[in-house]
Formats: structure tokens, sequence, C-alpha cells
């Protein structure tokens, strides 16, 4: 049997918090954890569990908090948490955006004009074209995201809008000339100045196939002893990020509930070890040089 | 080497005008020696201009990320963008940059520290160009924490931490009189609409001073420069308005929402 290669740790560099499961008000359908209104297979964070992984992530210098999910609004306690976040770093929310209203919206701009640190919306898309992208995330997805954009844009927060390789397949970041062609970026960058939203901020993600995109095991690719030569391992999240989720501390954002990525029950100390690249997703970070942080 | 006052900048990005604006300054305020933190080249015109400037004033010089890109034959300044857009002009600036750089000033970069240390008063200073861990990692004002800075204090036996490769300014007192600086660059205006660049002094009085001091040159004649280079009309404006036009995928919400663009 083949050995399955490691991935050392290097720094805390992101905290995760997959907030509120997989409990979500849309049910995508390329979903990595398949989250949906009725998924109750991994539970909420309580807020006195965020506070204690954030204190202990302080002391190792964390960089930057992201809260994911699931739909992390879902979660009553939201305000609250990112207010006490964003007193230790950088905090990103990874969002639909379909519960951002206008009240929600004055509550972030206000955490965000007295925070020191920055205070991102990530607000998930797939396509400009609304027929297109309600066929993933559900009917007045595109609609109801955009009121979000704008409802952050109006109040100065600068949202960034998330988009999967769904549609398409490995954008290019080759030098493009300004405003030549139709690619993927200017695309997305033409289609929200239209809409409004004066900086687009675009962060390409690409499609992992797990979840509700589960492809068979034999068409199942993964890391192998042999690709570790020559790579520079600290491209891969595992190497600078853990996140706490229903259960524990895991590896990746990827991989929250899966027993293989856990790497502890209750210490961010103690997951701060080396992972095993033992997934599919793994792969598929190895290939595209994946970053889940923003930036 | 203990001084009592030092001057430091980041980024010169070409602005041969600028730099030799700081160095006169500098001289004026009196610091007793002067630092560049690195990225010397990219941007502006004609980059072999800036390193006469700097060997003769004295600079003690380390190499950026676009230091080791040029000197090390890369084929990008290493920035790590993704949007086409922003890979398009810094793909412009680097092949321009690389050309116009003459074999013996990159083979000076290769000589180049990646990191100076130093003492001002009793203060020990780091200097890197992005983080102390990692060349090109951005420390943003917006995205780098106290218990962050505090660590790598710690991590790097500093204390005072000074980087560049941001473009924007910060200074940040942490616990146990320790400090984290952000220089600034003097090759562009900050993002903020001002025309003119920054630079920093540090004076041990005996507790360090951290003064940030605004530095105006003729950029108006840099610009003019710039469109006889056929440099892109996006950088001449960013130099003429103070508002970044590229490149601007980095930045985080914060620093975003003060900018133009």
């Amino acid at each position: 049997m083949q050995t399955i290669p490691q991935a050392p740790f290097h720094n805390l560099h992101a905290l995760w918090f997959q907030l509120t499961g997989t409990l979500c008000n849309l049910a995508c359908s390329h979903c990595f954890i398949s989250c949906s209104p009725t998924n109750h297979a991994l539970k909420f964070v309580a807020p006195e569990t965020v506070y204690r992984y954030l204190d202990e992530a302080e002391t190792h210098g964390v960089r930057e908090v992201y809260f994911t999910g699931g739909e992390p609004f879902l979660h009553k306690q939201i305000i609250p948490i990112l207010a006490r976040s964003l007193q230790a770093a950088a905090t990103s929310v990874l969002t639909n955006g379909t519960l951002i209203t206008p009240t929600v919206a004055d509550e972030l701009a206000a955490l965000a004009t007295t925070s020191r640190y920055s205070l991102e919306m990530r607000i998930s898309l797939d396509d400009v074209d609304e027929a297109r992208n309600d066929a993933v995330r559900g009917k007045g997805a595109l609609r109801r995201a955009l009121r979000a954009l704008r409802l952050l844009q109006e109040r100065g927060l600068p949202p960034i809008v998330a988009v999967t390789e769904y549609f398409y397949e490995a954008p290019e970041t080759t030098p493009q000339e300004p405003g030549s062609g139709s690619g993927f970026y200017q695309k997305f960058r033409d289609f929200l100045l239209e809409n409004g939203i004066e900086k687009p901020r675009l962060k390409v993600i690409p499609v992992f196939a797990m979840g509700k995109l589960h492809p068979s095991e034999t068409g199942a690719a993964y890391v192998t002893p042999g690709m570790m030569h020559g790579f520079d391992v600290t491209t891969l999240q595992c190497t600078k990020s853990r996140i706490v989720a229903d259960g524990g501390v895991y590896a990746c954002p990827l991989l929250v509930g899966e027993p293989e990525a856990r790497l502890s029950e209750n210490s961010l100390s103690e997951a701060m070890q080396p992972c095993s690249l033992y997934h599919t997703a793994c792969h598929t970070c190895y290939v595209t040089g994946m970053t889940c942080s923003n930036y | 080497m203990v001084y009592r006052r030092i001057a430091v900048f980041g980024g010169v990005y070409s602005n041969y005008r600028a730099l030799a604006a700081t160095i006169e300054d500098a001289r004026r305020h009196q610091a007793e020696a002067l630092f560049c933190l690195g990225d010397l080249g990219g941007f502006g015109p004609c980059p072999d201009r800036v390193y006469p400037l700097l060997r003769e004033a004295g600079v003690q010089v380390m190499r950026g990320n676009y230091d080791v890109s040029l000197a090390d034959g890369l084929t990008d300044c290493g920035c790590g963008y993704t949007d086409p857009r922003d890979n398009y002009y810094a793909a412009l600036s680097y092949e321009y940059t690389f050309r116009h750089t003459s074999e013996e000033n990159k083979h000076w970069l290769r000589t180049l520290p990646d990191v100076l240390r130093v003492q001002v008063g009793s203060y020990r200073l780091h200097m890197c160009h992005g983080s102390p861990r990692q060349v090109n990692e951005f420390l943003w004002e917006s995205t780098t924490p106290d218990g962050f800075l505090s660590k790598l204090c710690g991590d790097y036996e500093a204390d005072v931490l000074l980087c560049t490769h941001t473009g924007i300014k910060w200074h940040r007192r942490l616990p146990d009189d320790r400090h984290a600086v952000n220089v600034g660059v003097i090759g562009r205006p900050e993002n903020d609409g001002e025309t003119h660049v920054w630079y920093t002094l540090l004076t041990a009085a005996p507790d360090l001073q951290v003064a940030f001091i605004p530095v105006y040159y003729d950029y108006e004649a840099l610009a003019r420069d710039m469109r006889q280079e056929q440099l892109p009309e996006a950088f001449v404006e960013t130099i003429r308005s103070g508002w970044w036009t590229t490149c601007l995928e980095v930045l985080p919400g914060k620093e975003r929402a003060c900018g133009r663009w």
C-alpha cells in the first residue's frame, strides 16, 4: 500500500470557523458538503467555543479569521461573534448574501467602521446570467445577492464576489489587456459595474469534486509521494490554517466532519501538527494552487 | 552600529526624481544613515537611474521581491496576482524594467542582503521587505493584528519591525515598547489623491519617535519621462492623480474603500 503524503504545519496564518455546520438556506447543486435547509449533519459552533479558540489563536499570532458554513448569517449570534473576532484580526464572512438585509448591513457597517481591522463580506455567485446562476443556487439567489452587494457598498464596505469555476473552466489569469475580449474576470467586472458596484473585487475558486459532485472512486485523483518531490508545500493552505467545526479542529475547510482530517477534539495547539493529504480535494489544491483565503 | 536618527524608505519603483528628493530631505533632517527596504524597479521609467543615486548617497539597500526576480532572471515580479488585468500591467512593467536594467545592476542586486539589522538608541531594529517570514507577504494596516506583530518581534528578537511592500505607511505601538512600522514607498503616491510620497524617520530621543515625512518632487517631470518611455497611461495617471489604478486586487477592504478605484 502506498504511503499517504503529509503536509507539515508552518504557522497559523488563518483560523476558520464552520459556524453554522451544514445548515444553509440555499441548496446549491455543486455544494462540496451538500449544505441545505435540512442538512443538520454538522451542528452550529457555540459563541463560547468561538471565543475560546480566538483566544488561543491570538497566542499563536493568527493573521486572519474566516467564518463559513452553511450560511453564517443563520447564526443568531453572528454580530457579537464578528465583533469579538475583529478585536483579534481581520475577519471575513463567506456568505450567499441572501440574508443581508438593510438592518444587518447597518450592523456590519457599524462593526467595520469601529474596527481597526478589515471586515470582509465574500458573497458567492456562479454566473452573471440570472437563469444560469439561479439554476445552481436557487430561484431569486442572484437578485438577493445583488441586493446585499449594493447594501454593503452603500455603507462603505466594498464586497468581494466569490465565483466558482462551475460554469467557467479554469479562467485565464495570464496577462490580458484591459477591456479586451470577453474573459471571465472582465465579464464579472462589467456585470458588477453595470449594477453599481464601483470597486469590483473577485475571488475565483475551483470546483471540488466532492459533496454533491462526488466523482466515482475510479475517476478520483490523489496526491502521491512522488508528487511531493520539489513541490513548494507552503502553497497548500493546510500548512498555515486550521478550521474549527462541530467535532473539533480540522485540517481544511473542505474536510470538516471527516475523521481523517480531524486533528484535535478541543485544542488548536494540538491541531497544529502535520496533516495527511489523503483526499481527492488535496489533489485539487495541489494542482490548482487553490487558496481559500481572500488573497 | 548604533544610531540616533535614521531615514528608511521602500519601493523606489524607478522613481529616481523622488529618490533624489528623499535623499536630500533626509540629510536636511540630519539622518545619520539611510536605508532602502527594496523594490528598486518597476512602475517608473529608466530603472538604471536609481542605482548611482543610491550608491553615491551610501544608502544601505536590501532586496525586495522585485529585486530578487530581476537578479535571478525570474519571469515575473513575484507579487502573485491572479486577475488578468493586474497581470497585464505587472507583466508590462516587469518586462520593461528587466530590459532596461543593466547586467551590472542586476549583478549588484544579487549581492544585497534580504534582511538588515541595526540599533537606534536602545531599540533593536529588524528591517525586511514584506514580512520577516516572507519577502512578498503584504503587511497592510487593516490585516496585521497586534498579536501577530508581537509574535514576530519575539521570533525575530526585535524591538522594532520595519517593512514596506504594500505601498501604504502605518505605525503600530505594541506592548512592552515594541513597534511595527510600514515605512511606505517613495515610488508612487499612497492612493489618497495626493501626489507626494513618504519616507520614515526614526529617532531615539531616547524613546523611539517615528515620523512620516512627505516628499514633494517634480511628479509632472516624472510623468513626462514615463510617457517618453511609453509606459502605460494608467501608471502616469497614478503619478499625476495620487490614486492607484492597477494591481488593486491585493488591497484589503479598508484600504480599498479609501481609494478612488
